[in-house]
């Protein structure tokens, strides 16, 4: 087989992040975590972790099965290992969730939980590292760069976090001991700027060009940005590694790693503002305006961030900070780019077969963007009101956001449904002869 | 005694082109007993599971700067079973029809490809314009038993892909 084929289980990863991500809403209107608890509290390393890892991981590995073969333009090199790899994320990310949770006294202490937890989660992602890696190898240009940078953070990601997890069982040592005081920044920062800023980084050039109609970014602007931030990561893991065996404190390290954080997001929106103003496209779809909204909230962290610093109040004010990352950057451009990919596979899924012998619909008859953009929009203003909330101090005023986004998360769960069951579709065209419909939760290959 | 006969895709791959069609159709061109000797500019795994689904046997040794040099050797057993086709590109006839996709939005293109190649007569050819490697189009040409060749313009802005419907 040459070139991309769909994904078999692209959409069970996109499930079981969406349930996750539910999940993560339910704990912040149940105030579980933080701002109802401390930003260290076994509460928030929950929270976290269900958003981190559940949400966001996941999603995104479920997205690059699909999308890493189409950067190549090579298969996957294994397609086998994507369902034990999704099986070994969820148990470790439970086992991890039931370890926190006996940290806080919620559950007996079993500590063991969280050793296990990161075993099976180093499994579960080293089973994706190996095979998207192997993938983008074969073909390591433009976007796929990026990738490899995102997937080399999550090593490095995954390391830190196992580390942590031996050390709060207690077996892993002093030294163990010493990167859990200090290293939970460089763990964050690997994981949020590396692993996911970077790969959606990556991923966000070739799409949005594509649907745009737009010409691919220069090579050399591209390889630019992604050096500020392989460079930004590099120093936050290798010279913060160093400041901690050295004990001379990461507040050094942290700056230089600021400051570049900051260049590549600048560099970044001046590649992205190049694909806006040569696309040949002039009406945009609804993945591309509710991505608008998540680089709005990208530029908007960034100026926080500065801002923050330069008052003094960064330390105080990093929840507000992450949240804005975490929810209006990431979880707004996955969720921006995840209504598409549902709607394209599930169109070539069912219309591939008979294209050219049946009139088949388009893949805009999938959807119905005009309802389902009022969800984006009440999710994305829910996440501003939110982060002004947390700035603000108001923690009650915080969870009415959390449960208008949870709001605006059903709605497009919704949505994603019925594209996933045809339901918008009109009948004459809707399965034509030969053609047979999806299944909610994988795809027939 | 094996004979290889050289097929050399490493200009096709610098040039960011596709070479599975040029490697299938050398191996139509295969007499019994012949072999497959290619160079590449990278280890070519994938091709190892089509190449023994078709009986081919595979040693890789790598060359200097990162390329290497397979042989594909016909195992014994599967020998009888392959029957080389005479059909070559360089009997393709002109394209019949001429499809320029380069401003379509996707997945538009590949519609229109299909939808043209499903009017083509046997053995007639299309050809067509486009922005990109048209990824997901390939499968669907391989189910339904066409045969295609492309590859980037030398400027890297233009795809162009020649298909061929099953004779």
């Amino acid at each position: 087989m040459i070139g991309a084929s769909i994904s078999r289980w692209t959409m069970s990863y996109f499930a079981m992040a969406l349930a996750w991500l539910f999940v993560a809403l339910a704990l912040m209107v149940a105030r579980v975590g933080f701002p109802a608890a401390h930003l260290a509290s076994p509460d928030t390393l929950v929270l976290v972790h269900v958003v981190c890892i559940g949400w966001l991981s996941v999603a995104m590995c479920g997205a690059l099965l699909q999308f890493v073969p189409v950067l190549v333009a090579k298969p996957l090199y294994s397609e086998k290992w994507a369902l034990p790899a999704l099986a070994l994320l969820t148990a470790g990310l439970v086992a991890l969730l039931a370890g926190f949770l006996g940290l806080g006294g919620r559950l007996p202490a079993w500590l063991w939980l969280l050793p296990l937890g990161a075993v099976l989660l180093t499994a579960g992602f080293g089973l994706i590292v190996i095979d998207l890696g192997l993938t983008a190898w074969q073909r390591p240009t433009g976007p796929a760069r990026f990738v490899l940078a995102g997937l080399a953070s999550l090593c490095a990601t995954v390391t830190f976090g196992a580390i942590f997890a031996f050390a709060h069982a207690g077996w892993a040592g002093s030294i163990g001991a010493s990167i859990l005081t200090s290293g939970v920044p460089l763990h964050a920062i690997a994981g949020l700027g590396g692993w996911l800023t970077l790969t959606a980084m990556g991923v966000s050039y070739r799409l949005l060009s594509m649907f745009m109609l737009a010409r691919d970014v220069d090579d050399r602007k591209s390889s630019m940005t992604l050096a500020a931030g392989a460079l930004a990561i590099s120093i936050a893991v290798v010279g913060g590694t160093f400041a901690i065996w050295l004990s001379s404190g990461l507040n050094a390290v942290l700056s230089v790693v600021a400051v570049l954080g900051l260049a590549t997001t600048i560099l970044y929106g001046r590649d992205v503002i190049e694909i806006f103003r040569s696309r040949k496209r002039r009406q945009l779809e609804l993945n591309t305006r509710m991505a608008v909204l998540s680089f709005a909230s990208l530029a908007a962290s960034g100026l926080l961030g500065v801002m923050l610093v330069l008052t003094g109040a960064f330390a105080a004010q990093l929840g507000a900070f992450v949240f804005l990352v975490i929810f209006g950057w990431l979880s707004g451009l996955v969720l921006a780019k995840l209504y598409k990919i549902v709607a394209f596979l599930t169109w070539l899924e069912t219309y591939g077969p008979v294209m050219g012998r049946a009139p088949t619909p388009r893949v805009q008859d999938l959807v119905a963007e005009a309802r389902a953009s009022k969800w984006f929009v009440i999710y994305h203003m829910a996440v501003w009101f939110g982060t002004a909330m947390l700035l603000a101090d108001q923690p009650s005023a915080f969870r009415a956001a959390a449960a208008m986004m949870m709001i605006g998360i059903v709605g497009i769960i919704r949505e994603v449904i019925r594209t996933r069951q045809l339901a918008d579709v009109q009948s004459p065209l809707r399965l034509p002869d030969g053609a047979c419909a999806p299944h909610l939760l994988f795809a027939r290959s | 005694m094996i004979e290889y006969i050289d097929v050399d895709v490493r200009p096709i791959l610098r040039a960011g082109g596709e070479p599975f069609s040029v490697i299938m159709s050398a191996l139509e061109r295969l007499e019994p007993g012949q072999g497959l000797r290619l160079y590449a500019t990278f280890k070519p795994v994938p091709l190892f599971a089509v190449m023994a689904d078709k009986g081919f046997a595979h040693a890789a040794q790598a060359l200097d700067a990162g390329e290497w040099e397979v042989l594909f050797t016909p195992a014994e057993t599967k020998q009888t079973a392959f029957v080389p086709r005479a059909a070559t590109f360089d009997t393709w006839p002109e394209p019949t029809v001429q499809l320029d996709n380069r401003d379509l939005e996707p997945p538009e293109p590949m519609v229109r490809i299909l939808a043209a190649a499903e009017k083509l007569a046997p053995g007639e050819t299309l050809s067509a314009l486009l922005r990109r490697e048209p990824v997901f189009l390939f499968p669907q040409l391989e189910k339904r038993g066409y045969r295609w060749l492309g590859g980037f313009s030398p400027d890297g802005t233009t795809y162009e892909l020649t298909v061929r419907a099953p004779s």
